[in-house]
């Protein structure tokens, strides 16, 4: 099987100059096409680290190894360019841009990325027309799209807003940090539903996430554990409900 | 004290103050004249030295008096289908043969200086410069009806040394106009003068957009007066010159009066731009909204000076808001903010705030992830920012506006 994302090696620091701290230790990871892997770890192990990286956010710097996505070197590109080659990241924590309507912040978000690939812009009825369609999937009603993007919305709402925005920009692969976090479980099993809809087999997908409940709606082909920067322990979907049983330490056999 | 007295009171007049000075001299000395000049001849050209001038020096950057080489096209905003439009060449007001009904026109002969603009130097300068018997216009308009078609001021001077404009409205009870400016004249100098009275139920709605070249100094200078219940909504776009005022006085005479300035402003290299006002809430039950909004990019100069004065007894259940907040958009952009309020009233509610700060991190993070470049997401924060001082902006050049500040910032990352 084709590989997609393929981690090599990887080390990553945290910080600028001497303040820099040493996060992701050594990564390897590969994702073929067409599969969800599920990344477990405790607080600390540098989950949400790994998707900052893999993104190119600023002061997160990668000292060694490699990542690549469909061979394509991630690491030398800025985020955009990252973004326009079919990365996506649904943020653990939503940021609020005031000011922009999320109608406006995707259709700008689509057409940058169309124009770095040198594609032509979607054309307004057809961005409202899906805009409608991905919406009515997610229970997002109209007025939600025309206020300012996260702006006062609640927790649940911004998750369900970043799986909106995923469906709208069908990225060819997606990192999911911690989307169960805030949702109550009708919005867990709506976002899961949008997730599951964009299973494809030329689409692969990384979910990071604390607890083994999200993995009950969105099956993950293989799940790994991320401990102190590296991936520990890799196995079948029966690894995360170990993990939920007997806690990382009892898998890891050691105080992770 | 005659103009001819009026001869260099300062020790070390510059080049530019030798001029006007000189030319000041060579008019017929009216009393008014007279005293309007007497009254800028105290100070001469406003310096840093002077505490409301001591972040926009004037007399520093006009030290001397060059028509500047090139005649710029600068784009602000067009003018909207059926408006009437006001053009003033640098010398004369060009008025339209038909004016709209409600309006009507008339060149002042003498240099009138208002009460109001006392203590406004460069109001002064203008007024002691424009009238019949000098060489530019003073033109006063009286409002008598509710004037839909909006009102278009168009301030376009030749390249020139100085343009001097003046005008004053008198608005009758209850009657009512809009206001749409373009300050894009090309004189080294520029100062312009309105002076609106709005008597009792009276409406003013003023949007303007003010654009100029680092080979300029710009003044705009309006006075206010309102009678019980009128209404000044003033609503500001600037993108700074070699220094620019803004310079806005408000009083209310009458109760239940309401005002409104709200600015936008972009200052890019070697851009200066100064928004100042002065509101006085000399009757009770009055209020004011302030908003303005600024970015600043390297190089250029952002300046907010808003004072709220209420006194004592008259001012009684004042109700008045200011905020300014400014984004420095690079390393080198400067941003200078003295908010006042003088309140001594006792049954009030009035409010300051301001805020000075940069592009959130967090939120160019994430609209970089989107696929939006650094540039483009830099611009549409900057935006989403700035319009919300524009929403008071006439409905037929708002849109205008927000594009001229998007393609402003757009150049700019």
């Amino acid at each position: 099987m084709r590989s997609m994302l393929n981690l090599q090696n990887l080390h990553a620091t945290v910080g600028e100059g001497d303040e820099a701290k040493p996060i992701i230790n050594g990564l390897s990871l590969e994702v073929p096409a067409g599969e969800i892997h599920a990344i477990m770890g405790p607080n600390g192990a540098g989950k949400s680290t790994l998707s900052y990286v893999l993104t190119g956010r600023e002061g997160y710097e990668v000292t060694e190894g490699s990542a690549t996505l469909e061979g394509e070197d991630l690491l030398s590109m800025e985020p955009e360019e990252r973004a326009a080659k079919g990365l996506f990241l649904s943020f653990q924590y939503p940021i609020e841009i005031p000011g922009v309507p999320v109608m406006t912040f995707v259709r700008t978000a689509m057409n940058a990325q169309r124009k770095l690939r040198g594609e032509d812009e979607i054309s307004a009825p057809e961005f409202i027309k899906k805009a409608r369609e991905v919406g009515a999937a997610l229970n997002i009603d109209a007025e939600m799209l025309k206020r300012p993007l996260n702006v006062g919305f609640s927790g649940g709402e911004k998750k369900r807003l970043e799986i909106f925005q995923m469906m709208m920009l069908e990225p060819r692969f997606a990192i999911l940090d911690e989307t169960d976090s805030g949702l109550d479980i009708d919005a867990l099993k709506t976002v899961a539903d949008g997730v599951n809809v964009l299973r494809r087999s030329d689409r692969g997908m990384l979910v990071i996430t604390h607890y083994q409940r999200l993995l009950d709606y969105i099956r993950p082909d293989r799940v790994h554990v991320l401990a102190k920067g590296r991936i520990v322990a890799s196995g079948g979907p029966d690894l995360a409900l170990r993990l939920e049983k007997e806690g990382y330490d009892g898998v890891l056999g050691e105080p992770a | 004290m005659t103009i001819a007295d009026a001869s260099n009171p300062l020790s070390n007049p510059t080049i530019a103050e030798k001029k006007l000075f000189d030319r000041c001299r060579a008019m017929r000395a009216t009393n008014s004249r007279t005293s309007a000049f007497g009254l800028f001849a105290e100070t001469g050209l406003p310096h840093r030295r002077m505490e409301q001038w001591k972040w926009t020096d004037i007399r520093a950057a006009l030290t001397n008096l060059e028509t500047p080489s090139i005649d710029l096209a600068k784009q602000t905003v067009e003018v909207p289908e059926g408006a009437c439009v006001l053009i003033f060449d640098g010398v004369a007001w060009k008025l339209p043969e038909t004016l709209p009904e409600g309006v009507s026109a008339h060149r002042q002969s003498d240099a009138t200086p208002l009460k109001t603009i006392e203590g406004l130097p460069l109001g002064q300068l203008t007024a002691s410069m424009t009238g019949q018997d000098s060489s530019s216009d003073f033109v006063s308009i009286e409002i008598s009806g509710k004037v839909d078609q909006p009102i278009f001021l168009d301030f376009a001077s030749a390249p020139a040394e100085t343009a001097f404009a003046r005008l004053a409205f008198n608005i009758l009870p209850d009657c009512s106009v809009r206001l749409i400016e373009a300050h894009s004249g090309n004189a080294a100098f520029s100062s312009t003068l309105i002076e609106f009275r709005l008597q009792s139920g009276a409406s003013v709605d003023r949007t303007f957009v003010q654009r100029a070249s680092t080979a300029q100094s710009v003044g705009i200078t309006a006075t206010a007066v309102l009678g019980e219940k009128a209404s000044f909504v003033q609503t500001a776009l600037g993108f700074g010159a070699k220094v620019c005022r803004v310079e806005t006085h408000v009083r209310f005479e009458g109760a239940e009066a309401h005002a409104e300035l709200n600015s936008a402003y972009l200052a890019g290299d070697d851009h200066h731009i100064d928004f100042t006002s002065h509101v006085t809430h000399a009757a009770p039950s009055c209020t004011t909204r302030q908003l303005t909004k600024g970015a600043v990019s390297k190089g250029g100069r952002g300046v907010f000076q808003g004072k709220f004065l209420v006194p004592r007894s008259i001012g009684q259940f004042t109700d008045a808001d200011m905020q300014h907040q400014a984004l420095l958009l690079e390393d080198g952009a400067e941003v200078f903010a003295k908010p006042e309020l003088e309140i001594y009233a006792d049954d009030v509610e009035c409010a300051h705030g301001n805020t000075s700060g940069q592009l959130d991190e967090a939120a160019l993070f994430y609209m970089r992830q989107r696929g939006i470049p650094a540039v483009e997401a830099r611009a549409l924060l900057t935006e989403a920012f700035i319009v919300e001082a524009l929403q008071t902006a006439h409905e037929a050049v708002r849109d205008q506006m927000i594009d001229e500040a998007r393609n402003f910032l757009r150049a700019e990352g």
